[in-house]
Formats: structure tokens, C-alpha cells, sequence
């Protein structure tokens, strides 16, 4: 059962076309990573799901509801981070959950909850604008895991953390799923960190939707197609060229 | 989105101690005014009230309306500092409602220092005119009054600040509209209707049925103003 669904979704600004007619399938209870280099239309479509943007065309239903006429319904069902870390800068990481907190109605533990799970709690009464750029992401991470939602959309989560760090989230979003009985939608430009935590994954380019399905799926997809298999970097980066060489040579 | 998350939001801003000192600063105001020059006040035959805020409300007008624009400025800019607000739209929240929260913190602002300058004026009329019954019931109505024409203009500011990510583009906007607020003759009643003019009126001053006009003309503009900020919302949206 699909817990996200898009059909043709598109969003066009005056002269560009960031997202381009893609239509995704979100499996319930997996992390499906969401790839693409920069620019590829990835946070779009994510800020799409979120009600931050509206799309120009097509449609996306989450849990069987359908935006935007359940906007509210479905935000009650995401947890999210998107871009960079956003937080109150004069107020300490504690304070910042406790807003998000009150408004999503949890009980006060959540607080302390969240703050153990990204490793924070040390630095809890800390002002959240004097944290280091990978507290500041954790922070986020937080933010978007309080409460357990029973769907999780993270916009490129291990920016700026220490290799620690990646590999301490990384194994935190991997255990998601498990945990908590979650589906996770995550986004990166790397393939190799993607393929440590995704069951499926969807390939971006330009807007336009290359690949969708497991790892396994695009290794046996990409020997028809005559590219590299020994790396799925490799893989990966010869996808992109090929688009990029079908669209005319565009980067 | 409630009152009280708008002021645990405030925490280390400045903001509340920002509308006491400005509230105090004007209610200093007449006391000075008084201080120095009260004989230029002891001969003319109107009432207490009356003379003090002939006398002091323009000058205390104009400190509450830049207690108001930069309070707007100040809650705003914490929302997009660190691009919280960012995280709060992405909440089962309706948008409008952060707003019509801030509205509210900053009528409770408001209230509190037309409170502060009401004891001031209040001061003034027991030291140095005589206190009867009727002055408390003149303070009261001529606050109320300078309340619900203070409500456009804050609500402005707000809605200034909203639009606007770089807290000084609104803060230069709200000035600007305070400074051609002093410009117009309050005389004028067209004129008056300006969101940031309307708080220059003095209520003892005016003849019932224009006071009722002003009412009903700042009830309108509160209601534009609210309006707008849904409008402009939605059309964010559209381009974010």
C-alpha cells in the first residue's frame, strides 16, 4: 500500500519548470530516498507535500487524503525538515521543541523524548542560534521527529554533521520504519548515503522523474541500458549523463 | 497558535520591556509638560482632562505608534531570523492564525501602556487640577477611544511586517508612515482615516458623531487590513 501518491505533479515558475509531471509511489513503512543532483526538483516536490508551495498541476494524495482540500489533515500526519535547520534563535533547543510541541498538542515528554533521540539533551538549554551547524540540524531533526508521525519527509538531513554524525542519524533514520512504525521520504544528492538507508528510491533530473523502484531494481535496469553496475554511484551519475546528454547537453 | 505561545516567542527580545519603558517614557510625558510649564495650563476653562491631553496626546500618540512599529518589526523578525516561520507553516496550523495571534500579544501591548499613560494623566489632574468623579470616567473613555484608533495602525504594522522578510524594509515603512501621519491635519477627517493618523485623535476633543465615524472607520480599516493578510498569504504561496 502506497502512503504517498503523486499524479503528474508539476510546479512551473515564470520561465522554468522545477517539477515536471512526476508520479511517485511511496510504499507505507519503508524510507524511500529521493536522489538528484542540485536544482533537480527534490525540496519542490517536498515543500509541494507540505502545503509550502502550491503545485501547478496535477495532484498528490498522503494517507488517502488529498491536498489541498485536507492540508491541515495531512500536515497532522508529517514530521518534517526541509532546507536548513529553522528554529527561534532566542529561544534554547528545549524551548524551540516545546512551541512545536504545544501547537501539535503532545504531552510534555515528547520534549525530552525527541531531544534524547538526536542526541541533544546535553545541550537542551543551550540558545539554539549559539549551537554549532550540527546541533542546529539535529535541532531540526528534532523538530520534525517529535511526536513520532507516522510520516517523516527530510530535505538532505546530514548536511553539515560530522562523519559521527552522518553515521548516528543515518542508523536513526534507518531504524524509523521499525521503531516507529513510519514511512520516511529523505532526500539527498548522494547516492551512497541514500543506498545505506532507502528500500526504494527515485531518481530526479530536471524535474522529471528518471527512476523509480528498489536498489536491486536499478542495478538490473541499468545493465540493460548498458551502464556501470560494479558502483551505484557510478550508476547513479550515469543516468544523470544520459539525461543530460538526451536533453542537450544541459546540466 | 495562542496568546501565550506569542509571548514564550518574545522571551529575550526586549520586546515586553521595550512597551514599559515606552509606555512609561510617555506617560512622562504630561508630568513634565506639567512640571515645567503648568501655569500655561491653570487658566483655560476646560476640563482636566480635557487641557492634559490637548496639551501632551500628540507627542504620546507618536511614541505609541513607534512602540507599535517596531514592536511588529521585532515579533516578525524573530519568525524569519532563523527561518522558524518556515517550520511553523509547516504545521497542522492555519497560516492566518500566527498572525491573528500577534495581533493579539500586541493589543495586550497596547492596552498596557495606554494604561501606564492613563495613571499619568491621571497623576497629573489629581496633582495639579482638582480630582473629581468624572475625570476617571473621562481617562477611561478617552483611553478606550485612543485604543480602538490604535487597532489600524498596529494591525498595519503587523501586516507591513508579515510581507516583508528584512525586518528593516518594515521598519522604514512603519516610520515613514508615522512621520506623514504627524504631517496631516488632524482637522481633516478624510485625512484622518490614514491607519496611522487615526491614534493622533483626542476623544474630549471630538463631537460625538465624529468619534462614532472614527470608531466605525477603524472597525473597517481593522477589518481591510485582516483582509489583506489573508490575501497576501495565499498569493505567497503561489510564488513561493
Amino acid at each position: 500500500m502506497n502512503i504517498i501518491e503523486t499524479n503528474n505533479l508539476t510546479k512551473s515558475y515564470a520561465g522554468f519548470t522545477a517539477v515536471s509531471g512526476i508520479s511517485l509511489h511511496i510504499p507505507k513503512g519503508t524510507v524511500y530516498g529521493f536522489l538528484g543532483p542540485n536544482g533537480a526538483g527534490k525540496s519542490t516536490t517536498m515543500k509541494m507535500f507540505l502545503g509550502l508551495t502550491k503545485p501547478t498541476s496535477g495532484s498528490f494524495v498522503i494517507d488517502g487524503k488529498k491536498y489541498p482540500e485536507n492540508r491541515v489533515q495531512i500536515l497532522k500526519e508529517i514530521g518534517s525538515f526541509i532546507e536548513a535547520p529553522a528554529f527561534y534563535g532566542n529561544l534554547s533547543g528545549e524551548e524551540n521543541l516545546d512551541i512545536i510541541r504545544r501547537i501539535l498538542g503532545l504531552p510534555k515528554s515528547a520534549v525530552s523524548e525527541a531531544l534524547e533521540l538526536v542526541g541533544l539533551t546535553p545541550y537542551k538549554s543551550r540558545l539554539a542560534k549559539k549551537y554549532s551547524l550540527g546541533m542546529k540540524q539535529r535541532l531540526g531533526l528534532a523538530g520534525a521527529l517529535i511526536g513520532r508521525p507516522p510520516i517523516l519527509i527530510l530535505d538532505e538531513p546530514t548536511n553539515g554533521l560530522d562523519p559521527v554524525g552522518i553515521h548516528e542519524i543515518r542508523t536513526l533514520i534507518r531504524s524509523l520504519p521499525q521503531k516507529f512504525d513510519c514511512t520516511v521520504l529523505v532526500s539527498s544528492h548522494l547516492l551512497s548515503e541514500i543506498e545505506l538507508m532507502a528500500d526504494n528510491i527515485g531518481i530526479l533530473n530536471h524535474g522529471h522523474l528518471l527512476f523509480e523502484g528498489t536498489l536491486d531494481e536499478l542495478k538490473r535496469n541499468a545493465i540493460t541500458q548498458g551502464y556501470p553496475t560494479d558502483n551505484l554511484e557510478d550508476t547513479f551519475l550515469a543516468v544523470i549523463d544520459a539525461d543530460n546528454r538526451q536533453r542537450g547537453g544541459e546540466r | 497558535m495562542s496568546f501565550g505561545l506569542e509571548c514564550k516567542k518574545m522571551k529575550r527580545t526586549g520586546f515586553i520591556s521595550a512597551f514599559l519603558c515606552g509606555g512609561f517614557l510617555a506617560a512622562i510625558v504630561p508630568i513634565l509638560n506639567m512640571a515645567v510649564r503648568s501655569e500655561n495650563y491653570f487658566g483655560i476653562d476646560d476640563s482636566p482632562v480635557q487641557i492634559l491631553m490637548n496639551a501632551n496626546w500628540q507627542m504620546m500618540a507618536m511614541l505609541n505608534l513607534l512602540l507599535v512599529v517596531a514592536g511588529a518589526c521585532l515579533m516578525y523578525h524573530t519568525e524569519y531570523a532563523d527561518n522558524a516561520i518556515l517550520k511553523i507553516s509547516t504545521l497542522p496550523i492555519k497560516e492566518s492564525r500566527l498572525f491573528w495571534s500577534k495581533v493579539m500579544l500586541m493589543i495586550v501591548m497596547c492596552i498596557m501602556i495606554l494604561i501606564i499613560e492613563a495613571a499619568g494623566i491621571a497623576f497629573c489632574s489629581y496633582h495639579w487640577f482638582e480630582m473629581s468623579a468624572d475625570v476617571w470616567m473621562e481617562v477611561i473613555k478617552s483611553f478606550g477611544y485612543a485604543l480602538l484608533l490604535m487597532l489600524p495602525a498596529a494591525l498595519g504594522s503587523l501586516l507591513i511586517a508579515s510581507v516583508c522578510k528584512n525586518m528593516w524594509v518594515s521598519l522604514g515603512i512603519g516610520v515613514v508612515c508615522v512621520f506623514t501621519a504627524t504631517l496631516l491635519p488632524t482637522e481633516s477627517f478624510v485625512l484622518s482615516l490614514f491607519p496611522f493618523a487615526l491614534p493622533f485623535q483626542i476623544f474630549v476633543e471630538t463631537i460625538e458623531n465624529t468619534a462614532v465615524s472614527f470608531m466605525i472607520a477603524a472597525g473597517m480599516e481593522v477589518l481591510f487590513i485582516g483582509i489583506s493578510e489573508s490575501i497576501c498569504l495565499k498569493v505567497r504561496r503561489l510564488f513561493k
